[in-house]
């Protein structure tokens, strides 16, 4: 194993230490940022699937993980569903709906891909705010947290903060590993070549279309998952859930975390969570600084953040490599 | 009056709001044919021309000054973002400069907010404008009046550049076929910076008489964004034939629709393009490229 493999196994499993005994190093308020953090981790790598893996930009991930807190909450509220079986729905329903309209979006591809998702999610928005019996309008609907069920152990109440943390960190934590293992999937794999080349995709065989309706619904599986956490945490859902902002607020999380990685966009979500508590207390015009931030990224350093930071790592390796021996640079 | 009588009424308010969308539209579908940079910026400009009238308005009470100035206030704003900002990220690709007039719409929105406020401003008319006359049996707004026929004649004049001029056959060209220009020895990018001011200008335009009919508010520019989407998909691609019927079919079924079922009326022009991209997903006038 190279050095550089042993430090990034070192480095997950110094953050895997840290995610564990996160509740007993900080006090509750913080960790409820930590949960928000977790929660839009998921949300940001579950777009990036389609936008930094198969080169597709969204303008309409907000449908997804509003539906996906409306499906949860609705779930508990009118079901008496448990926590997981909530969840997982609000997942499922999510993956439906990006059936649906996956068929609509990949059609033309590129920027009609932007334009569309951006028309949808206006659409899915406009229904639930005239869907009042259901949604509750702007007013939207609430419900408590339901236990955890868990077959022959019994319940597990979500009341407690700590436990909710576990619980969110547990489903996330599998959750990147699916994402992770998918990109090494052979549809995976093809996700990216629908980036890189997608008439070649097309030349060799592949439906290229029914593909792209496939990473469509991963992609708002997970999408809709992080939507169901985030409804639950909350307790209420309402149309700030499926919003534009929304929509605009995780393409600029996963763009200054850096679509070009895979934790790219786990960095991003977690990055523009803290500044969002930390500067919004001092500042009211946080939105504006988060603006100017973004759009310096997209003029100067389109890799986002994480690019950054591996071109900063890459020169500190290099000037390292360089004192030993001129030739090594290259290798590792 | 029942739903019939009001079918004229509603069908002249669908007539304004169609043109009012077309004028917005018309640059940004010809952007997006010219260089396929879709500006999301657009709506942006747009608020940015019903603010700064405002502004005008405040500072010399002349609308007819404002009407003069704003628009052109706001082209030079395009301008610069085009040239300082959009040309930089050229060579990234079209996801970038999408990326990049996104980022721009958020800034412009938010300073929009901390200069102007968050309420929606009132625009004090000129007393030509702020009456009424009697029309189709009732009493119809003359300011209504004034936007169509601002509207109609920016677009003859409009049509009669891009059809009869030969910087209009230019650009007409560079849409259909940017590589050739540029081989004919034309300056392409110059084309597409005055191309981006006109949009820009139009945009400004239809924000000032705008302003005061869809009230001067922050959320304007995210309000028409997607009424100016589903035009340049239901249209197609770089076509102003399209652009205009797509803009005016939107005017109707939002009037329309208001009046037949008010409470679906938003759903309408979704299903318009959901239609577009079932049967003819390269749009009504577009081609397949």
């Amino acid at each position: 194993m190279t050095s550089s493999a042993w430090l990034k196994w070192l480095l997950l499993a110094a953050g895997l230490a840290l995610l564990a005994f996160m509740p007993f190093l900080i006090g509750e308020y913080p960790l409820n940022m930590v949960i928000t953090m977790i929660i839009y981790s998921l949300f940001a790598l579950s777009y990036n699937v389609l936008f930094g893996q198969a080169g597709l930009l969204s303008f309409g991930h907000a449908a997804y993980f509003g539906v996906g807190a409306y499906t949860s909450i609705l779930l508990f509220k009118k079901l008496g569903l448990s926590l997981l079986p909530g969840i997982l729905g609000a997942g499922l329903a999510g993956a439906v709906l990006g059936v649906i309209l996956g068929l609509f979006v990949v059609r033309l591809g590129g920027t009609y891909f932007a334009l569309l998702t951006l028309a949808f999610n206006a659409l899915i928005y406009a229904g639930a705010e005239k869907w009042r019996g259901l949604t509750g309008g702007e007013d939207g609907v609430a419900a408590m947290r339901p236990d955890l069920h868990i077959p022959f152990l019994g319940n597990v109440e979500m009341f407690t903060t700590v436990h909710w943390y576990y619980f969110v960190l547990i489903v996330v934590l599998l959750c990147t590993w699916f994402c992770w293992h998918f990109t090494r999937t052979p549809l995976g794999r093809l996700n990216e070549c629908l980036r890189e080349n997608e008439d070649r995709a097309r030349f060799i065989g592949y439906n290229v279309y029914m593909s792209k309706v496939a990473v469509n619904v991963i992609s708002a599986f997970f999408a809709a998952l992080a939507g169901g956490m985030a409804g639950a945490f909350q307790e209420f859902v309402t149309v700030t859930f499926i919003n534009l902002d929304k929509a605009t607020d995780v393409l600029i999380m996963t763009f200054v975390g850096g679509s070009g990685t895979f934790w790219g966009p786990i960095l991003g979500a977690c990055f523009l969570t803290y500044l969002n508590q930390v500067l919004s207390d001092l500042t009211e015009h946080w939105t504006l600084i988060q603006g100017i931030l973004f759009v310096l990224l997209v003029m100067y350093a389109p890799q986002g953040l994480s690019g950054l930071l591996i071109s900063l790592k890459d020169r500190f390796w290099s000037a390292r490599a360089g004192k030993l021996s001129p030739a090594a640079k290259g290798e590792g | 009056m029942d739903t019939l009588a009001a079918l004229p009424v509603q069908a002249l308010h669908g007539l304004v709001y169609g043109m009012l969308l077309f004028l917005v539209a018309s640059g940004l579908t010809l952007i997006f044919g010219m260089m396929g940079v879709l500006n999301f910026a657009h709506g942006a400009l747009y608020m940015l021309g019903a603010y700064f009238s405002w502004s005008i308005l405040q500072w010399t009470g002349q609308f007819w000054l404002s009407l003069l100035v704003a628009p052109l206030l706001v082209a030079l704003g395009g301008v610069l973002i085009e040239r300082f900002c959009l040309r930089k990220v050229h060579s990234y690709g079209h996801a970038h400069e999408l990326l990049l007039t996104f980022g721009m719409a958020y800034i412009i929105e938010e300073l929009v907010k901390i200069f102007w406020g968050n309420e929606p401003l009132r625009v004090l008319l000129p007393s030509l404008l702020a009456g009424s006359i009697p029309l189709l049996g009732i009493e119809y707004p003359v300011y209504r009046l004034f936007i169509l026929a601002v509207s109609i004649i920016v677009f003859i004049i409009m049509f009669f550049v891009l059809y009869k001029t030969r910087a209009g056959i230019i650009v007409r060209a560079s849409v259909a076929n940017k590589q050739m220009v540029d081989a004919l020895g034309f300056n392409v990018p110059l084309v597409f910076l005055v191309l981006f001011g006109m949009g820009a200008w139009l945009a400004g335009l239809a924000g000032v008489i705008g302003g005061p009919y869809l009230i001067t508010n922050p959320a304007m520019a995210s309000t028409i964004i997607i009424d100016l989407f589903v035009v340049v998909v239901v249209g197609g691609l770089g076509s102003i034939q399209g652009a205009l019927i797509a803009s005016l079919l939107i005017g109707q079924l939002q009037s329309i629709g208001i009046l037949i079922l008010p409470q679906f009326a938003i759903f309408f022009e979704f299903l318009l393009m959901a239609l577009v991209l079932i049967f003819r997903p390269h749009g009504l006038m577009g081609e397949s490229k």
